[in-house]
């Protein structure tokens, strides 16, 4: 072997122990996001938002000194590709501190699995059975792993009932008010389902059979007809905003008179302006204090997030983007307490998440709600703020001045707290 | 159809324990054992990434093989393979929680289950041809869907089901490093099942109903018989491939196993060769790998100058599912005999290197 030869080695292995030990100084993140598959019109605008935020949280010197590497995949909104990504991210070569989960059928499928591996979940799915992290209310599996920001879909379903059942009292009708849940046949829309129907009764409604309709937009005529003959007051609709407007529309035309009742990705300023004045005057809930272009200190922050996607700084993002913004932010702060007490390991970014009370992400004042989270009760916030859009006019043209001019408007209608009851953990 | 039937001039048979031999030299059944041994190492050596793919690929190349003995070998066609599929992981999830039975024995059990409902299918697809057993598979792929979202006792309903790990007398196999023996074992046992099948009277009727069918009843083969037993065969396959798959995830859903997976099974088979053995492990092992390629190419594509122009973002993603239906549509035009054909050309060619013409 010559000299030369020899030398060329000896850099190569240098320089292969050099990326090894770059790479080992990076924090591993999985990202889970919905671009393709069925809830891919509100997975984009999330999935963007949790990239953004992590690239920004990079450019600013990353968590406790050491980047993040955040494995970005679209997984199509299908369980089996979440559990191929999962097991990457679990293999002991490769295991990360954290994942941004998403739907719910792959966070419930994914439970049991996080609580083994102790790699924490923040999920898009609010679930209220991923917040029982002991299994003690009997309800759910324990969920020691699995966070997520916001209100949970049952508890966001039965603020929303208690402000039917006002709605109703306000408007002087007299009898029974009727209530139908609506959506597909899946975990997600499926989740708040039996706590809605009890939280419904409970409050003197009439309780209809549930209606189904599929994940994706489609002619939903028949449910409005059955809505029609049922006499049913106020729907809850489970899916995401583009099947969600399916329905609307299709009970616009069928001239169906009902309050409808959106979950938190039922509805937003991108399918208020698809809707048109189908969306008006549906009630749904927000997860921040304020929305693009709202006045907040922390909206700077979500402005300078948002340009690393978008350096023009035109584009509006609707709500699910800074609720992304959001959970990325708090997932942040987990690391770093756990990079600053012992390292950055999945046990330790859990414990991340209780070393605080009403905790908001530095630099997110007024836009994130303030939320706790204790090892013993994973509901993050019981406030549900809740909203109603309100389209006058044609929405044709850019949201930026649709939203400017008023032309679409979210407005604030009730905020609920809901008593942190033992008996509702996991339900 | 590229088949044994292909024999070039000047290659005769003198013995028929020569004309039915698996393997026509003795350098390629070297060589096929060598690689068996040589896979056997590989979870030693491949990361968990390769491994899993590995894994993959011998899981649905059993199912891919099931579809084979049905399209490539019987000449029938079926587009509800993958809920066969699914029923195979959802009956041995399904066997292994509520029976004291380990996953050892509810695999093959899942896999007979399979079949006992491949052969009731069966029934009126056998008596059906062309375009109406299209539909008449598609029927099945939508029942066997619909039940499972609706029996919430057996699939759990649209809650996924968990299975348990792989187990046998109390000694249970955690990890992919030791599932990989496990479908290796599987994989083996399935390959040289149906090879050896199809050097047997039944194989042989199988093959002269997809020839000539009438032909065929004339000399006497029961049509109904071989066509009903050739689904049965294929459910068989299909339903042990979805109780190895049940095991390996740990978690059996109905989502990603609708109409599209029936399509990539036809398109395992296709690319691979149909009525080729040999050619069916190789079309799976290309339509697993394909995705995960572009998912590469858009891994390396994000931020870059590509992205930049066409400002694609979260839209890279479409850019892949277009580029496997574009890859998947040249290879069906540029070689429609599949790999099996290709990677015989390639042996002919290294064979009489460098005087071939």
């Amino acid at each position: 072997m010559t000299i030369k030869s020899l030398l060329s080695t000896a850099s190569l292995a240098f320089v292969i122990a050099a990326f090894s030990a770059g790479a080992q100084a990076q924090i591993a993140i999985g990202h889970l996001a919905d671009y393709s598959g069925g809830t891919s019109d509100v997975g984009t605008p999330y999935g963007q938002a949790v990239a953004d935020t992590f690239a920004w949280v990079n450019k600013n010197g990353g968590v406790g000194g050491k980047q993040l590497n955040v494995d970005t995949n679209d997984y199509g909104y299908q369980v089996p590709r979440a559990i191929a990504l999962y097991k990457k991210w679990s293999a002991p070569d490769g295991k990360v501190a954290a994942i941004m989960g998403w739907g719910t059928a792959d966070t419930e499928a994914l439970t049991g699995f996080l609580a083994q591996d102790k790699i924490p979940d923040l999920s898009g799915s609010y679930a209220a059975a991923l917040t029982d992290p002991e299994g003690v209310s009997g309800k759910a599996k324990p969920a020691p792993y699995n966070f997520f920001y916001g209100p949970s879909y049952s508890d966001s379903l039965r603020a929303m009932l208690i402000w039917a059942a006002e709605d109703w009292k306000a408007k002087g009708k007299s009898g029974k008010p009727k209530f139908v849940h609506m959506g597909a046949n899946h975990p997600y829309p499926n989740a708040p389902k039996a706590a809605g129907e009890a939280m419904a009764q409970e409050l003197g409604f009439e309780v209809l059979p549930p209606l189904v309709f599929a994940l994706t937009p489609g002619d939903y005529s028949a449910q409005c007809l059955s809505l029609k003959s049922s006499g049913a007051n106020y729907a809850y609709l489970g899916n995401t905003a583009a099947s969600n407007i399916s329905v609307m529309k299709a009970c616009k035309t069928a001239g169906v008179e009902i309050q409808f009742l959106g979950n938190v990705w039922g509805m937003d300023e991108n399918a208020a302006k698809t809707a048109g004045d189908a969306a008006n005057g549906v009630i749904f809930p927000l997860r921040t204090a304020v929305s693009w272009g709202g006045d907040a200190p922390g909206i700077k922050t979500v402005m300078e997030i948002s340009k690393i996607s978008d350096p023009s700084g035109k584009v509006y993002r609707p709500v699910h983007y800074i609720a992304a913004v959001c959970s990325a932010l708090y997932m942040k702060e987990a690391l770093d307490w756990a990079a600053k007490n012992g390292g950055a390991t999945g046990e330790n970014v859990a414990k991340g998440f209780y070393q605080k009370k009403d905790w908001v992400p530095a630099g997110m004042e007024g836009v994130c709600n303030p939320s706790t989270w204790t090892d013993k009760d994973h509901r993050g916030t019981l406030k549900v703020d809740l909203y109603r859009t309100k389209v006058s006019g044609a929405t044709d043209g850019d949201l930026n001045d649709l939203m400017a001019k008023g032309t679409i408007k979210l407005e604030k209608v009730k905020t609920v707290e809901l008593p942190r009851k033992a008996e509702l953990l996991g339900w | 159809m590229a088949g044994p039937a292909l024999i070039p001039a000047g290659d005769f048979r003198t013995s028929y324990a020569a004309d039915t031999t698996i393997f026509p030299t003795t350098t390629s059944r070297n060589f096929a054992i060598a690689g068996v041994l040589l896979l056997c190492l590989a979870p030693q050596f491949f990361s968990g990434y390769w491994l899993s793919i590995l894994i993959q690929i011998g899981i649905f190349s059993i199912a891919a093989l099931g579809l084979n003995i049905l399209v490539g070998f019987t000449g029938q066609i079926s587009i509800g393979h993958a809920a066969f599929f699914l029923l195979g992981a959802f009956t041995s999830a399904y066997i292994s929680n509520n029976a004291p039975i380990p996953v050892f024995f509810a695999i093959p059990l899942a896999g007979l289950v399979t079949a006992l409902v491949g052969l009731i299918f069966g029934i009126p697809a056998a008596r059906l041809k062309g375009l109406y057993l299209v539909i008449a598979t598609l029927a099945a792929q939508y029942i066997l869907l619909d039940f499972f979202s609706r029996a919430e006792w057996f699939s759990g309903g649209s809650v996924p089901a968990s299975a348990n790990p792989f187990s046998i007398f109390g000694y249970t196999l955690r990890g992919d490093k030791q599932y990989f023996y496990v479908v290796l074992a599987y994989v083996l046992a399935s390959f040289i099942l149906v090879t050896n099948l199809m050097r047997t009277r039944d194989g042989r009727a199988l093959v002269a109903i997809r020839d000539h069918y009438l032909s065929a009843e004339i000399m006497g083969i029961n049509l109904t018989k071989y066509r009903t037993l050739s689904f049965g065969l294929a459910a068989f396959f299909a339903g042990i491939a979805g109780a190895l798959y049940a095991h390996y995830q740990l978690v059996v859903s109905q989502e990603g196993f609708g109409i599209e997976r029936s399509i990539l099974f036809l398109a395992m088979i296709i690319i691979g060769g149909t009525g080729s053995i040999m050619g069916t492990l190789m079309g799976t092992a290309f339509v697993v790998l394909l995705p995960e390629g572009m998912e590469f190419i858009s891994h390396y594509l994000k931020g870059g100058a590509v992205d930049k122009a066409l400002s694609l973002n979260t839209n890279i993603t479409f850019l892949r599912e277009i580029a496997i239906g574009v890859i998947i549509i040249a290879f069906l035009m540029f070689e429609p005999d599949g790999l099996a054909h290709r990677w015989r050309q390639i042996k002919a060619y290294w064979k009489l290197y460098p005087f071939s013409h």
